[in-house]
């Protein structure tokens, strides 16, 4: 059966396909085919509309199912184990609804085809809507066409039922060629399988030379014959079109060995090809010859043996010229000889004891002041190897060639010459060396002290408001009086004049000139008090007035002190416009000026003791007022501010000179008894010495302080002796000699040191004062004691 | 006007140029240059403004003078470095294919061979400048001699370096020109003059080295390839000048055996060779004109030379005061004069120092320096163990001639020396005098510092002091020169240690002893403490209210104490208020017992001075003048400005250095010797 059903289709397959369109290519051709192999049924136009997208799947499977039916019925069940797997495969899959929806595809392409035939069959019918047909039993059968559900059809959602058999084993079945039945009770075929498939494609057969493509100039379809396919591959492939072209011919020998029968040239053979060259000769006799004269060596391999011929020593320095010595080239520097320690045997002194030894071992190897560490043996045999020997070498050929080479200049000063010559200590005597008296009693700081002319009292003042007078040499105190309940007593000041004794002393704004009376002589203490009361009523007489008449404030007011006071001996006070920190006396002592820093104008004053009279001589002062000193023999004024020295001329009433020491802020001057030096202290721990004819720069600059100066003093009477007090407590004592040539600079020797004092709250020494005569001085201390120095 | 300067354009920062930018400049590499600048004797300079050299930058570079590498730019030895790299290439490239038979090819036959003879002409343009700067070599030389061959050091190149210093050394030893030798624990060292030159190297102690660690063989090695080109023209020159033939005759097979120098024969110049050396006679000069052009060149003063050398071969006994042709000693009296250098011992000295004596040295005493030495300083004549080589003179140790054995092996007790010569003479019918259980008569024995001792000082030293077994004198290198103020062992310890020293040191002797004995009068006696408190300031101003407190209780003995101090210390600078005070007290006491014994009629038995109380007024004395120096040393510097002060502490700081130093040399060596003699004592 099956082969006659191939033959049928081989014989009708030409047919459409000559009459065919393009749809008919694509669709119709092989619903044509279908319909054909199946059973005389026709092909239902309206079927072929419906399912036109799935067409060819559909048809294609249908075509399986005929093939396999035909084929199920040859071979019966050698396929059943095929299917079922199949089937059993398709429930499995990933995809079971798919696969599903296939499968009702296939039923009803299946269903379609049957009701074609039918269809084909009855057309003829008016039209009832079943046919009847007699069924197994014999009994009539009404088979139904198949409801069309149109596109509005309620039934379109229907699920296509897929398994028909139900929940019963496929084996069942395993004898059929069928699975189950349709909803009209027709077989359900198996599925095609691939055989099948691949049978049907080779029974397809496409005409010779058919591309499916239409020729643009005729319109007719393209056909293409094998040749031109042929170069259309090998173009397409990048090959020769050419037929039987070689790419890689065998080569062909145009110049073989072979002696050909007819040669090229008929020439007869050249003499010269049988006679031995002359230029050959001529040059084989060159190196003959080179030969026989030895130019050429035959080869013979180096040896081992050339390498020491190669040293071959001569005299370099055969014509040795010295070359002249050139600034840059520095030779190396020789390693120093080894010294005592270095021995293997050394004294035993050299050798280090266990903690030099331990220090030597712990430093670092850099760090080490001599890299070996002296040992001691006392036998040649039982010295070891050095284990740094190769190192050092090692170390000393990088020196050489690695080290940057400098010539260093070598100090080679005597510390000796450095050092200035000074005069001989014996010239400098006499100064003062040790404490020689201790004044206590003060409360509080001492502020000030001041030797009396004669060198016999001490006069000091302090915090306590006291003022006090001791004897110098023991240190007694033989009299005292209290000026001020709460001010200090700033400063005490003796009157430069042996006739009488007269002491002054400030303590705030109030300056008091006392007569101790009860430590003097009856003589003295008139006179005294003669020179005090000399300016009595002066003032009243002579008020100061102004030209309009208006009663000016005098800048100081003289009075006596209260009764309480004036018994005591302190006869008259002069109150001044603000707090008065220093006085000093003309020589003469008629004269003294006081310094107020804090009032502005009225800081520096002018008394006159005659005449009971005080002046401003400054209208305005440039700086703060910190000193004021009379020039010991000239009409000179000077006045110090924070950092500068001005000298006027008292008679001219004019500016000489302006000294900049260069200090920051000075604390005290003094005047050289000569007039030309003046010594500067200043809070910034300096000590200046000014030569007045000299410049008005220091001449010498000393800092010796660790703290600032409070007071520096000369000596007075005659010795080349200057002190200054400091705040870390220590007195220096200096010797500075003025010279009266002019060619010759001052010498200024430091001589002593004097430390004593303790420094309280940052304060140590307050004042120093010398003696008028003899080398002594005496200071003043923020611990609340006086010291005499000798 | 001129125009305005450029920066970097001139000056410091043309005329230096960094290492990197002269290796660029040279178009070689790194190590290339090292060699180039080892071989050209090229080192790197430290500009003296640095800022301006670097342009500002103050990293820390190598800067090389730029001329010296302009110098470098025509060198030939750059085009051999080239070539060398080219063929470094090439066989690099042989390797790299595995064609290892032709990379030996290529390396045996294209490797440059480099020649240095015409730098040594370049860097030493006169001998003298070449011998000034043989040092290092030598020191390198004798190193290399001694090492082991490995991958670094081949071993052709340690007997090369053994080759030239055996051959420098017959020279020094020929020319008599070894002065001083020195045994150190670092190895030997050597001095000879040369020609004026003082040359010293050092030689290891014959042990194997380590090399491990950081140490740059190649670095070493190009410095080895120079030296040995420098030394072998320098021998060459050295043997030409007292008419030697140079390469000396060597013989390999007394080498092996260890002949050392015995391997090598001098020959002189137009003179055959003189045949035997086999009996180990030291090479000898053939030519008397030779020698005679030898000591003209080796001694400053030329002709009679050779009439002092044959003089010399004669047995000295020690009349070296005979010698009136030689330079007077010049002793300075007094010690502030400056002392004049005089030109040391002359070759002929050398040469007739041990000369007519006949050494054997033990087969523990180290031959090569011995070998060296011996003959250097005119012994003609050595033999030694035949354990220790070939060449000796003899080596039967009991050969009659033989004046002198050195020995470093202690002798042993007498029943040792018994019990073992029976066996092992075995009843030899010769007597065999063996070290150290028999001696020769008549023979000295002595350790090897003998001769080294002996050669440093220029005589013959007592042989006793060095006998076998004896505590040997403490080996003293020759080239320190005491200076003033430096610690100086061969002076007694008297000599040279300050008064204050010295006395602080009886001090607290004393104090050690009281401590010991548990004194109960401790109180008279000061130690440092107390004088510290004398110094102190503090203690000063206590003394000053003391003196005030006493100045109101007795004025009469506080005037008259004043007047005392016054009077014993005026000349000095400064009274110290502590001193015065105690001094016063002292003369109160004086006084009152002096009243006492008035009033009782007694004669005044004289203070007891005893020796302790002498030695603390002393020591106070010294204290307080060396105080009073110091104080007088600060009131100058005062006086000094900031530089100076500055330069004076920079001086100070280096003399301090010296100074602790020794005191702390002087300081133990008073410890030993009270520990001797307490040892003594017991």
């Amino acid at each position: 059966m099956a082969p006659n059903a191939r033959k049928r289709k081989a014989a009708t397959r030409d047919a459409p396909a000559e009459s065919g369109s393009e749809e008919e290519l694509a669709n119709g051709l092989f619903d044509g085919i279908l319909s054909h192999s199946e059973d005389e049924s026709g092909v239902s136009p309206d079927e072929d509309a419906e399912s036109e997208a799935s067409s060819v799947i559909g048809g294609l499977s249908d075509e399986d199912d005929e093939e396999e039916d035909e084929e199920e019925a040859e071979e019966e069940g050698g396929n059943e184990a095929d299917i079922r797997e199949q089937l059993r495969n398709l429930k499995t899959t990933d995809h079971p609804s798919k696969r599903i929806v296939s499968d009702a595809i296939l039923t009803n392409a299946h269903d379609s085809v049957t009701n074609g035939e039918l269809d084909g069959q009855e057309d003829e019918d008016p039209k009832p809507n079943y046919t009847v047909a007699i069924d197994a039993n014999g009994n009539p059968r009404y088979l139904y066409n198949e409801i069309d559900p149109v596109y509005d059809s309620d039934d379109s959602d229907a699920p296509a039922t897929t398994n028909t058999i139900g929940n019963i084993p496929l084996s069942y079945y395993d004898k059929y060629p069928h699975i189950g039945y349709d909803i009209n009770g027709r077989k359900i075929m198996r599925p095609a399988k691939g055989e099948a498939l691949d049978a049907l494609l080779d029974s397809i057969d496409i005409p010779k030379g058919w591309t499916g493509l239409t020729d643009p100039a005729t319109g007719k379809p393209l056909n293409l014959s094998e040749e031109e396919l042929d170069v259309l591959k090998k173009l397409t492939r990048n090959e020769i079109v050419e037929e039987g072209y070689d790419p890689y011919p065998e080569m062909v020998y145009y110049f073989s060995g072979k002696q050909e029968i007819m040669p090229l040239s008929a020439a007869p053979e050249p003499k010269r090809r049988f006679v031995p060259s002359k230029h050959e000769a001529k040059r084989v006799m060159k190196i003959v010859k080179a030969i026989r004269e030895g130019r050429i060596q035959p080869y013979k391999p180096p040896g081992e043996e050339d390498d020491e011929e190669e040293r071959i020593y001569y005299d370099v320095w055969a014509d040795e010229k010295p070359r002249p010595e050139n600034s840059m080239h520095l030779p190396a520097p020789k390693l120093p000889p080894p010294g005592y320690d270095a021995s293997y045997h050394p004294p035993p002194e050299y050798l280090p004891d266990k903690a030099e030894k331990e220090a030597w071992l712990a430093a670092d190897e850099e760090d080490r002041e001599k890299d070996y560490l002296p040992a001691n043996y006392d036998a040649l045999r039982k010295v070891p190897g050095y284990e740094r020997f190769v190192k050092e070498r090692f170390e000393r050929s990088l020196d050489l060639y690695l080290a940057p080479r400098v010539r260093r200049n070598k100090l080679n000063i005597d510390p000796e010459s450095l050092l200035p010559k000074l005069p001989n200590p014996d010239d400098l005597k006499p100064f003062p060396t040790t404490c020689a008296a201790i004044f206590r009693g003060q409360q509080g700081r001492v502020r000030s002290v001041s030797i009396d002319p004669h060198g016999v009292f001490l006069a000091s003042g302090g915090d306590d408001g006291f003022v006090r007078i001791w004897e110098l040499l023991t240190g007694r105190e033989v009299w005292q009086a209290r000026l001020s309940d709460e001010d200090a007593v700033d400063t005490v000041k003796w009157r430069p004049d042996t006739e009488c004794s007269i002491l002054a002393a400030a303590a705030g704004e109030t300056i008091y000139l006392v007569v101790p009376f009860t430590i003097l002589s009856p003589d003295m203490e008139q006179h005294s008090r003669d020179v005090l009361d000399a300016g009595w009523g002066y003032a009243a007489s002579k008020p100061s007035s102004t030209t309009n008449g208006a009663i000016k404030e005098p800048p100081g007011k003289w009075s006596r002190p209260g009764s309480s006071l004036e018994h005591k001996g302190v006869l008259v006070q002069v109150t001044v416009r603000s707090m008065v920190k220093v006085i000093n006396w003309h020589r003469k002592g008629d004269y003294f000026a006081t310094v107020s820093p804090r009032g502005q104008s009225t800081a520096v004053a002018i008394h006159t003791l005659s005449k009971h009279l005080t002046q401003l001589p400054f209208r305005r002062l440039k700086g703060i007022a910190q000193t004021a000193q009379f020039h010991p023999s000239k009409a000179i004024f000077f006045v110090a501010t924070r950092n500068t020295i001005r000298s006027y001329d008292l008679a001219k009433q004019e500016l000489v000179k302006i000294l900049q020491p260069g200090a920051k802020w000075i604390s005290s001057i003094d005047v050289h008894p000569g007039g030309d030096n003046i010594i500067v202290g200043t809070y910034d721990k300096r000590l200046l010495w000014h030569d007045l004819d000299l410049s008005t720069k220091p001449y010498k600059t000393l800092r010796f302080h660790q703290e600032a100066i409070r007071a520096v003093r000369f000596h007075q009477g005659g010795l080349p002796l200057f002190a200054d007090a400091s705040d870390d407590g220590s007195l220096q004592i200096f010797h500075g000699k003025v010279v009266g040539d002019l060619m010759e600079n001052a010498t200024i020797v430091p001589l002593k040191v004097l430390r004593g004092h303790k420094v309280k709250s940052r304060l140590g020494a307050m004042d120093v004062e010398w003696h008028p005569r003899e080398p002594w001085c005496v200071s003043a201390g923020a611990d609340g004691t006086c010291r005499l120095w000798n | 006007m001129g125009r305005i300067k450029k920066k970097g354009i001139s000056g410091a920062a043309k005329n230096y140029i960094t290492r990197s930018r002269a290796v660029k400049k040279l178009q070689i590499s790194l190590p290339d240059f090292r060699r180039l600048c080892i071989f050209k004797g090229i080192y790197p300079r430290e500009p003296r403004k640095k800022k301006k050299v670097s342009k500002g930058s103050t990293a820390a570079t190598t800067f090389y003078y730029t001329k010296d590498v302009q110098y470098l730019l025509h060198e030939p030895l750059l085009a051999k470095f080239r070539e060398h790299k080219a063929v470094a290439k090439k066989i690099a490239r042989a390797l790299g294919r595995g064609e290892a038979g032709d990379a030996a090819r290529l390396e045996k036959n294209l490797i440059p061979k480099i020649k240095l003879d015409h730098l040594v002409k370049e860097r030493y343009p006169t001998f003298i400048d070449a011998l000034r700067d043989l040092d290092d070599a030598l020191s390198m030389l004798f190193l290399f001699a001694s090492l082991p061959s490995s991958q670094h050091v081949p071993a052709k190149t340690i007997s090369l370096c053994q080759r030239l210093c055996h051959e420098f050394e017959h020279y020094v030893i020929v020319s008599h020109s070894l002065r001083k030798s020195f045994l150190s624990i670092k190895g030997i060292y050597y001095q000879a003059t040369i020609q004026g030159q003082d040359i010293l190297w050092l030689v290891p102690y014959r042990f194997v080295q380590r090399t491990g660690g950081d140490i740059d063989f190649r670095i070493m090695g190009t410095f080895v390839e120079f030296y040995t080109t420098l030394l072998g023209f320098v021998n060459y020159r050295l043997y030409t000048s007292i008419g030697l033939v140079y390469p000396p005759k060597f013989n390999a097979k007394v080498d092996e055996q260890g002949g050392e120098l015995g391997a090598f024969q001098l020959e002189g110049k137009g003179v055959s060779t003189n045949g035997n050396t086999t009996n180990g006679d030291k090479p000898v000069v053939v030519n008397p004109e030779a020698q005679a052009i030898a000591d003209k060149i080796a001694t400053l003063p030329g002709t009679e030379e050779a009439e002092s050398e044959t003089e010399a071969l004669a047995p000295v006994d020690g009349d070296e005061e005979e010698n009136t042709e030689g330079i007077d000693k010049f002793e300075t009296t007094a010690p502030d004069a400056d002392i004049l250098p005089q030109p040391q011992v002359t070759g002929a000295e050398a040469a007739s120092l041990f000369a007519g004596m006949v050494f054997y040295i033990s087969r523990e005493a180290p031959k090569a320096p011995l070998e060296f030495i011996l003959p250097a300083f005119g012994c003609k004549r050595v033999g030694w163990d035949a354990s220790l080589g070939d060449g000796a003179y003899t080596t039967n140790e009991s050969d009659p001639s033989i004046t002198h054995q050195i020995v470093d092996r202690p002798a042993l007790s007498d029943a040792e020396a018994m019990a073992v010569p029976e066996t092992t003479n075995g009843g030899a019918a010769a007597f065999k005098a063996q070290w150290p259980r028999s001696t020769m008569p008549g023979r000295t024995y002595v350790q090897p510092q003998w001769v080294w001792d002996c050669i440093n000082q220029g005589k013959l030293l007592r042989p006793d002091i060095y006998a076998p077994g004896a505590e040997l004198p403490p080996h003293l290198s020759p080239w320190v020169k005491p200076k003033k103020g430096e610690y100086d062992p061969n002076l007694p310890l008297q000599l040279q240690e300050p008064e204050v020293e010295a006395l602080e040191e009886v001090e607290e002797d004393e104090e050690d002893e009281e401590a010991a004995s548990d004194a109960k009068d401790a109180s008279s006696i000061e130690s440092g403490d107390d004088m510290a408190a004398i110094v102190d300031r503090d203690s000063s101003v206590e003394a000053g209210e003391g003196m005030d407190v006493v100045s109101s209780a007795d004025e009469e003995e506080d005037s008259e104490s004043d007047a005392d101090a016054g009077a014993d210390e005026w000349e000095g600078f400064e009274s110290d208020a502590e001193s015065d005070v105690s001094e016063g007290e002292a003369a109160r006491i004086r006084h009152q017992r002096e009243l006492e014994a008035e009033a009782t009629g007694m004669a005044i038995e004289p203070e007891a001075q005893t020796t302790k109380s002498k030695n603390a007024a002393l020591r106070k004395k010294a204290v307080k003048k060396r105080r009073e120096e110091e104080e007088e040393r600060e009131r100058q510097k005062m006086m000094l400005s900031n530089k100076k002060r500055k330069l004076l502490k920079r001086i100070e700081y280096g003399s301090n250095k010296r100074d602790t130093e020794a005191e702390n040399l002087r300081r133990k060596r008073r410890r030993i010797e009270k520990a001797k003699a307490a040892a003594n004592a017991v």
